[in-house]
């Protein structure tokens, strides 16, 4: 008797302790999905970045990004909607997606169908953003991504969708062009052999795509000895980069997020290996990866959508907000570009002059955000929905300096190849 | 490939079999005596680097040392954790929904802890011997690698002599084998599972801690490990220290070799095929799978079976 009465107050107990874990569970599922009261008299912008997982630290800056332009219109009145007759305040809805595909996918839903979101600005990386992209046409609201760049995005037709960043087929064309001109200026030998190991996702089939594409046009220039993937979040490189020792490459050219490239990087070193040339991609002179690899990250190269050594009063307006608004300087080019999405929505939403996801999309598809952040200082999208503008080469040096290497008129410091 | 670039990666495959074996042992011994699939175990492993990049912060103890010190630390934690959480679960010969939501629940639990006090940096150990290597001609051996291996096969070896020596080992050894006759002849299940859990946590915050000199981490650090913890362990024999060094093994030479050793084919004459990088995960994935089918009591099992039969 005695023993029955324990063992069915046990199963109360498991019960409970399962039905405990699973409101935990939730619980911390809901923190990062807020339950949204829309207001009418506001425009509510629904942002879905990760700031927890892989992604955090970029898809933080990415946040920061579109929260100071949200201030700096509030700060203003916020956006003159002609339907309402009047300034409507810009309302933030966060969403964390926890650098999940499906998360960010489901919370991009969620914003659009049951939050009613005005436009939604997300998508950064180009595996989260591939994921996201397919709900805007779904449910007629704009979403710009201000992080994923990968052509699988921009190729299906898709009505609703809008990308901040120039196409990564172009950074890796960027790259090879400034690598030619380096042969051209007698700093590095023609025919060199080149080691290409990029992300297994479409960032990186784009970027191969795009370094190939140039030297099969201008032949005599490189030759690629290894082309090889990996997939992401990986914690061992040690078996891929026997294949580029192996390869007996002259410059490496990997195409990655900040983990991998703090990871391979790290690697890279440890094994012992030298290139005339190293490049990650779009990363380099991230904070993260300094203080991981201290000065092992010298002389990287990165073709990047901006840089705080751009010449333009608005950059250094931009940068000194954000450290007024942040206390530090903005890293890398993510938040620069966040920043320049949500501005060029408040104009679409300006001159479409309704919340209206339709009139909105078609404002987005016309407008052009002059003095933005960006190389070329203008923000317009093309007919697929991207925006096309030009990269920037820049080459980290020793002391914590970055410098602008290419183009030439933008250069803030001389390129250094071969590495010393 | 030359000779040379054989042994290179020969070491390489060794090297990481350290590292493998360094983060799987723990979760073995839990699931050992518990039948746990200790899904906080990535948990346990994020909070060990942590423990070492605060000690190496704070006090400029060498990681090291701040793994060793993770030890004792760990051990009382992981009895706390056995104390408030784990000692209220159902007991069972196989694991349990209930214990895998339950992990699987501190683990968010810990990483949204960890989230809150270390934000989401990326954090990292910069030592003078981070990038140090010892170059024999075209083979260079991390010296980080070399000291984590180093410390993988020393835990290990103290994790046998303590299962085969002592009282508290030989408690264990009998909840493994049967935990019904294990009672019946006096042994204390609940202190030993207290222990046990203690045990494997313990070592679980050392190898995070001893991670922490090769990687760089955030509060979401130890998922990618998790896995590739529970292939070693299958392929181990879930409960067996020996196994987890040859689980580790081979899950590491496979993913090294593979990816560098032609594989002949035939299409229009013979031809050599390599591995892409990119399906080193599925090598995991395949390899569990595998096991799981043809000897799912892994490797020492399939030993323990010719034993008895020759």
């Amino acid at each position: 008797m005695k023993k029955k009465g324990l063992r069915a107050v046990k199963t109360q107990l498991d019960c409970g302790l399962t039905v405990a874990v699973l409101v935990a569970f939730l619980t911390v599922l809901g923190a990062s999905t807020p339950a949204v009261a829309l207001a009418d008299d506001a425009v509510t912008i629904g942002i879905i970045m990760p700031t927890t997982g892989r992604e955090a630290k970029p898809g933080q800056y990415q946040k920061e990004g579109v929260e100071l332009a949200i201030k700096q219109l509030n700060d203003q009145g916020g956006i003159f909607v002609k339907e309402k007759g009047k300034k409507l305040p810009v309302k933030e809805v966060f969403y964390d997606n926890g650098s999940d595909s499906a998360k960010a996918a489901s919370l991009v839903e969620r914003a659009m169908s049951s939050d009613h979101v005005t436009a939604v600005i997300g998508g950064y990386s180009t595996a989260l953003g591939e994921a996201e992209s397919v709900m805007p046409d779904r449910y007629q609201t704009p979403w710009i991504t201000a992080g994923a760049a990968a052509t699988s995005i921009f190729s299906k037709g898709y009505k609703y969708t809008f990308g901040a960043l120039s196409p990564i087929k172009l950074l890796g064309t960027t790259t090879a062009e400034f690598l030619g001109s380096l042969v051209d200026q007698g700093k590095l030998k023609k025919g060199l052999k080149v080691a290409l190991v990029v992300e297994n996702t479409d960032h990186g089939v784009d970027y191969v795509n795009g370094i190939q594409e140039w030297i099969g046009k201008h032949p005599g220039y490189f030759t690629v000895v290894l082309n090889e993937k990996f997939e992401l979040g990986g914690t061992d490189f040690s078996g891929l980069l026997q294949k580029v020792k192996t390869a007996k490459a002259d410059i490496f050219l990997s195409d990655a997020h900040l983990q991998d490239y703090i990871t391979m990087q790290r690697q890279y070193l440890q094994a012992g290996l030298r290139h005339q040339v190293i490049s990650y991609g779009a990363r380099g002179p991230e904070a993260d990866a300094r203080k991981a690899l201290g000065a092992g990250t010298d002389y990287i190269l990165a073709a990047l959508w901006w840089s705080d050594k751009l010449p333009y009063p608005q950059v250094q307006k931009f940068v000194t907000d954000y450290k007024q608004m942040y206390g530090r300087g903005p890293d890398s080019w993510y938040a620069a570009t966040a920043y320049d999405a949500m501005r060029i929505l408040a104009q679409a939403i300006e001159a479409a002059g309704s919340t209206n996801g339709s009139k909105i999309r078609d404002a987005l598809a016309k407008a052009e955000l002059k003095k933005a952040l960006i190389p070329g200082e203008v923000l317009k999208f093309g007919p697929n929905g991207q925006a096309d503008y030009p990269f920037l080469i820049t080459q980290n040096k020793p002391g914590d300096k970055v410098d602008i290497v290419y183009p030439k008129d933008a250069a803030t410091g001389p390129a250094v190849a071969p590495i010393p | 490939m030359t000779a040379s670039d054989y042994l290179d990666l020969l070491i390489k495959a060794l090297l990481l079999a350290g590292i493998y074996a360094a983060m799987a042992v723990g979760m073995t011994v839990i699931y050992g005596v518990m039948k746990i699939v200790n899904l906080a175990h990535a948990g346990f492993l994020m909070l060990g680097a942590y423990f070492a990049f605060e000690l190496f912060q704070r006090f400029n103890i060498d990681p090291v040392l701040g793994a060793v010190l993770a030890l004792p630390a760990f051990f009382l934690f992981g009895m706390g954790v056995h104390w408030l959480l784990i000692r209220w679960l159902p007991k069972s010969d196989t694991p349990t929904l209930s214990s895998l939501l339950l992990m699987f629940g501190f683990w968010l639990v810990l990483q949204n802890v960890g989230y809150l006090i270390w934000g989401n940096e990326e954090s990292s150990i910069l030592m003078p011997r981070t990038f140090a290597a010892i170059h024999v001609g075209d083979i260079s051996v991390p010296k980080v690698s070399l000291i984590v291996f180093a410390a993988a096969v020393a835990s290990l070896i103290v994790l046998q002599i303590t299962f085969n020596r002592s009282w508290f080992g030989r408690s264990m050894r009998a909840l493994i084998q049967n935990p019904y006759a294990a009672q019946i002849v006096g042994v204390d299940d609940l202190k030993t599972s207290r222990l046990s859990f203690g045990l494997g946590t313990a070592f679980a915050g050392f190898a995070g801690a001893l991670l922490s000199m090769l990687y760089s981490f955030n509060p979401d650090f130890g998922r990618p490990f998790l896995l590739r913890s529970f292939v070693i362990i299958v392929l181990g024999g879930l409960e067996s220290v020996s196994g987890v060094a040859l689980g580790a093994l081979i899950l590491a030479l496979l993913e090294v070799f593979s990816i560098n050793i032609p594989i002949p084919w035939y299409w229009h004459g013979w031809r050599a095929f390599y591995l892409p990088a990119s399906y080193q995960p599925v090598i995991s994935f395949a390899l569990l799978v595998l096991v799981l089918l043809v000897m799912p009591r892994g490797l020492a099992g399939l030993l323990q079976r010719k034993r008895r039969v020759a």
